[in-house]
């Protein structure tokens, strides 16, 4: 078992893809104080695929979310979704952020509940979804507790509790497990790999963490510094593991050391990029 | 012996409401004793009729005279209307005043923070009459709205209505870009964003900006006593200082501070149960 570099792009890969990347730059501000987040990058991702992006910070990969999200507008390229650009946010496509979204006047069950009534649910049945999907993540007995009564932990379930709630097409999650201790976030992963397999989701997922995306991805995509470009992409099997020590064995360990490698170097182009600034 | 029954309860029984509840109980009894401190600075200088006041009664009567004060206001009235009555005009006149302010301030700030050209009609103006001393309108307003209860309620939305209205667009404005980027990922449109995200998170902004504007429109009830009226608590008050009556003086005075302490209070309340998750994100 290992990692194997993968070409994301393969004209097999594009055809019927259902979100694709098209020489996607953005950049911000403009004139001399113009900062370019993205370089032109190509991407492509399959039902069914969790695509895992790495890469050093300011690199670009909130924008790419963002943009893919629906919030930001490109500079030049488009992103796709089934064919069709992205022009706005849409229910199909479901995005949990790191922290801090849930809406706080609003019990647990009222948050997961919000996405089905906005599509026209009626009220009794979106909360009847929400507390199966509840007792799904776990937080059964927390219904009717608001979101600052709970560890930042089930905060995050609630999060990707609400998203699943409109059973969108494919997952957008930005560094979601980011500022949660080690234990809580292993669980959480744990979870996430649970609901993947179940319900087969598309999963575009950001993170800082290399072990993350070898424990999670089907495939692993490395960025550049900023502007950020696709460095390397590889197609990765650790996530079919039924092992949960998987991350003990030498074949994970040598997939790590490649991918720091690839990332420290780049680290070290953003930090003298930083100091030109 | 409430001791001794705490600790023969189970540790769980030591939950957050029932230390929450022994913070709150002890604090009230703090607040008590300041009180009770004031009280009896002002009962000693007095000397209440038990020895020589160490202030002269003009300046400061004693605790006793100020009641009495009272209870002839209540029997006799004070010049020609009972005291309700005053205490009812003036309540009146603050009320129409903040009423309007709350009804029409909070949506046309609301207005405001949404939409980007209707603020750059609307805000600049607000923002410019805002430093404008409202009292100094007075001789206006009493030109303009005549020497009735107009004038009066004019004089105290004046001040209270600018700051009701930007408090309630800063609120709309601050509301947190994620969570309206999350609402929209799942499905909901402007109306139900605006209704179910940015209403709700504006509202601890809205409930600040009514709290702070309400001291004010109490002071500015004696602002729009002053002059042009012979009723209300207020201008009860700034007669009864040119005869020199301080009991009447200070009865008057501390009717307006319980009424403000008042309707702080129940705004405080309100808030309470209303934002209960403000500031916990
Ligand atoms: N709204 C904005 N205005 C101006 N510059 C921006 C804006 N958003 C992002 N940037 C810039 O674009 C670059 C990429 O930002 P982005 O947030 O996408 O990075 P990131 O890869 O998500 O970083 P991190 O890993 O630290 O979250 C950064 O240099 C940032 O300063
Ligand atoms: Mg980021």
């Amino acid at each position: 078992m290992s990692i194997e570099p993968f070409d994301l792009n393969g004209r097999d890969r594009r055809n019927g893809a259902k979100l694709a990347v098209e020489h996607l730059s953005k950049s911000f501000g403009s004139g001399t104080s113009a900062v370019q987040a993205l370089a032109p990058l190509d991407l492509s991702v399959r039902t069914g695929d969790f695509l895992c992006v790495v890469g050093p910070s300011g690199c670009g990969k909130t924008t790419l979310l963002n943009i893919v999200g629906g919030f930001e507008r490109p500079t030049s390229g488009r992103a796709l979704i089934d064919d069709r650009p992205i022009t706005k946010p849409g229910r199909e496509r479901g995005v949990v952020f790191q922290q801090g979204a849930l809406f706080n006047w609003m019990s647990v069950v009222e948050n997961v509940a919000f996405g089905p009534r906005s599509c026209g649910v009626p009220a009794e049945k979106a909360r009847q979804h929400a507390r199966e999907l509840l007792e799904m993540v776990g937080l059964a007995g927390f219904a009717h507790r608001y979101p600052y009564e709970l560890s930042g932990g089930m905060q995050q379930r609630v999060g990707i509790a609400r998203a699943l709630a409109n059973d969108p097409e494919i997952l957008l999650m930005d560094e979601p497990f980011a500022a949660l201790d080690q234990q809580t976030r292993e669980l959480l992963q744990e979870e996430i790999r649970g609901i993947w397999r179940r319900t087969g989701k598309t999963i575009l997922w950001i993170t800082h963490s290399i072990e993350e995306a070898l424990f999670l991805a089907t495939h692993i995509v490395v960025m550049t510094a900023r502007p950020g470009r696709v460095k390397a992409a590889f197609r990765s099997r650790f996530s079919e593991s039924p092992d949960p020590l998987i991350a003990a064995t030498p074949e994970f360990t040598a997939a790590k050391r490649q991918i720091v490698e690839l990332l420290r170097s780049e680290s070290q182009r953003a930090q003298s990029l930083e100091a030109t600034v | 012996m409430a001791q001794s029954k705490a600790l023969e309860q189970p540790i769980e029984a030591l939950d957050e409401t029932t230390l929450e509840l022994r913070a709150g109980r002890r604090d009230r009894w703090l607040t008590s004793l300041t009180f009770l401190v004031l009280f009896s600075i002002w009962v000693a200088l007095t000397g209440s009729g038990l020895w020589e006041p160490l202030i002269k009664p003009i300046f400061l009567p004693s605790p006793v005279a100020v009641f009495e004060a009272f209870q002839n206001l209540l029997e006799g009235g004070y010049q020609g209307r009972s005291l309700g009555y005053h205490v009812g005009i003036s309540f009146y006149r603050f009320a129409t005043a903040f009423s309007f302010c709350i009804l029409v301030g909070v949506p046309l700030g609301l207005l405001l923070g949404m939409s980007r050209p209707i603020r750059a009609v609307i805000e600049p103006p607000i923002e410019a009459i805002r430093p404008v001393p409202k009292l100094a309108l007075l001789p206006l307003f009493l030109i303009w709205f005549g020497i009735g209860n107009l004038s009066k309620i004019v004089v105290i939305a004046a001040p209270v209505f600018p700051i009701i209205v930007i408090s309630a667009m800063q609120a709309v404005r601050s509301v947190s870009q994620k969570k309206i980027q999350a609402a929209q990922a799942l499905g909901a449109g402007t109306l139900t964003v605006f209704r179910r995200v940015v209403l709700p998170a504006s509202l601890p902004g809205i409930f600040t900006g009514i709290r702070v504007s309400l001291s004010i429109g109490v002071t500015m009830l004696v602002g729009a006593e002053l002059t042009a009226t012979s009723e209300g608590i207020a201008w009860m008050a700034l007669t009864a200082a040119e005869y020199l009556s301080t009991d009447i003086v200070l009865v008057g005075v501390l009717i307006m501070a319980i009424m403000g302490y008042t309707l702080d209070r129940i705004v405080r309340a309100l808030e309470a149960r209303l934002v209960h998750w403000s500031g916990k994100d």
